[in-house]
């Protein structure tokens, strides 16, 4: 059973005014106690409620800042919220900030083993998909170079064909669903929707709401941080385009 | 904690792969890298011997092991403390989209100088064999439970300085200070006779590094036994790093991320 979620979670940032505090001057603010370098509350997640099962496509929409990807990388156990539940359970795959993680002086194959390690992979499936993981990255005798040689078109489809090679149970994804040049991206929609036929749950966070509607059963409009609205996309999508109409049009 | 052990287990192809691949670029495919790698303290020792010996008149045999091996197990502290600084942002991109354990990170780190330390000391011991003979065989395999010990040291440094530093942006420059202090606090490049001679034995005597180092140089250069104080000293030290780093680990990993 794969099922994502979240109760009245919360997720708050204390950032720093000008980064992270030396230790002299820690020692010298426990002496002194004056500070020139407040903390900011940033609250990220307000209260946010998520419930999917099985067969759930969830999308996620929302201006720039509202909060997606911050959800995404809760739900993948990457933040910690600060007050809520979350539960997760099924295997996460996720697909974000996709070009990191990569190991600059090590070639393409050796990184395709890295990465589909921490995926959960051991070298005898890796050694199975290894070669079709290639051949879908198109990307030849390039990978037997070290990957700092690599342009970012093709960092971006080495770890476009490395992260969709999986058979997820819970899928995450940002803003994927267009990868690399134009005769890649066909291709690439055509590996992700069969990716995402096979996943038990997906949430995901995109701006193209076509694919949102054409994806989703189930979509929730987030707005700094708050659920705005939740419901099936034909009726939350239509409010969310009529909302960023008029907000476009009060800034011309 | 067996759930976290687990968790680490789980991912082992990951973080072995990564030492590998480590140790790989050091090395540079080739056994020319090795020695190239081993150039610094064994140039050291040379330029040391050669001071030593024409100034003090000190013995060759004795002094060239010693002040190898202390070289080299200098070069494994100072490697967990200083690349365990950088552990976790060497892996920032990793931690930014698996959960995997924090642990991981700094023992990819520990594991390479560890496997440094390996070859550092087989030369330590060539070089033994080759000014005093044989009689330190007996004592060798007492060296293999103390390089474990050395391993939980240098992780939990590790650990530590890499927390240190998500927190503290200084923490690299504090470390180099400090370490060069502990450097000649310890009977490394210093034979501890020479200490002791001069009234300064209390640097080996309350020094916890300095117990851990004669676990392993004196059964490797001398055949003889450390003596069970050392032993005593070494494992309650470890101990203790180990207990405050997984604390440390436990408190703040889920949080790191905030910091970084």
């Amino acid at each position: 059973m794969s099922r994502v979620f979240l109760d009245n979670v919360s997720l708050t940032f204390h950032l720093r005014q000008c980064g992270r505090v030396p230790f002299k001057e820690f020692v010298v603010r426990q002496m002194f106690r004056k500070s020139r370098n407040p903390i900011t509350e940033v609250r990220a997640l307000r209260n946010i409620q998520l419930e999917a099962h099985e067969g759930d496509r969830v999308g996620v929409i929302g201006h720039n800042g509202a909060g997606k990807s911050t959800l995404l990388k809760l739900l993948a156990g990457i933040y910690p919220p600060t007050s809520g539940t979350r539960i997760v359970e099924g295997q996460i795959s996720s697909l974000f900030e996709l070009t990191l993680g990569f190991e600059m002086e090590a070639n393409g194959w050796e990184n395709i083993a890295f990465r589909s390690y921490l995926q959960g992979a051991t070298p005898k499936t890796v050694r199975s998909k290894i070669e079709s993981i290639a051949e879908f990255s198109e990307l030849g005798e390039f990978l037997d170079m070290p990957v700092r040689y690599y342009s970012s078109g093709m960092l971006l489809r080495l770890a476009f064909s490395i992260s969709t090679s999986i058979e997820p149970e819970v899928l995450l994804v940002d803003e994927v669903l267009s990868a690399g040049d134009l005769a890649f991206q066909d291709k690439a929609r055509a590996r992700m929707y069969g990716m995402m036929e096979k996943a038990k749950v997906i949430v995901m966070v995109s701006h193209d709401l076509k694919s949102i509607s054409n994806l989703c059963n189930h979509v929730i409009w987030l707005d700094h941080g708050t659920i705005r609205m939740v419901g099936r996309p034909e009726e939350v999508i239509p409010q969310y385009a009529q909302h960023m109409h008029k907000a476009a049009k009060l800034a011309a | 904690m067996t759930a976290y052990v687990t968790s680490i287990w789980r991912c082992r192809h990951f973080w072995f792969s990564l030492v590998k691949m480590d140790l790989r670029t050091r090395y540079r495919r080739s056994m020319l890298g090795i020695g190239w790698s081993l150039l610094n303290p064994i140039a050291m020792t040379t330029v040391l011997c050669t001071v030593y010996c024409n100034l003090f008149g000190m013995n060759l045999k004795e002094l060239g092991p010693q002040i190898l091996g202390g070289l080299a197990f200098w070069g494994f502290v100072s490697a967990s403390a200083l690349q365990g600084a950088q552990s976790l942002y060497q892996g920032e991109a990793y931690i930014r989209q698996y959960p995997a354990p924090m642990a991981i990170y700094p023992l990819r780190v520990v594991l390479g100088a560890g496997f440094h330390l390996l070859i550092a000391l087989s030369v330590v011991i060539a070089l033994t064999w080759a000014l005093r003979g044989f009689d330190n065989l007996a004592m060798l395999p007492t060296v293999v439970p103390v390089l474990l010990l050395l391993l939980v040291f240098g992780w939990s440094l590790a650990t530590l300085t890499g927390l240190a530093n998500v927190y503290f942006p200084d923490t690299f420059h504090i470390l180099e200070v400090g370490l060069q202090i502990l450097f000649y606090a310890t009977p490394i490049i210093i034979p501890e006779d020479l200490l002791r001679q001069r009234g300064l034995g209390w640097m080996a005597d309350y020094n916890p590094l300095a117990a851990l180092l004669e676990t392993v140089r004196r059964p490797l250069i001398s055949g003889e036994a450390p003596p069970i104080s050392s032993y005593l000293v070494a494992c309650i030290t470890v101990l203790l790093m180990f207990s405050v780093a997984t604390f440390t680990l436990h408190r703040l990993q889920r949080r790191v991320i905030f910091h970084m």
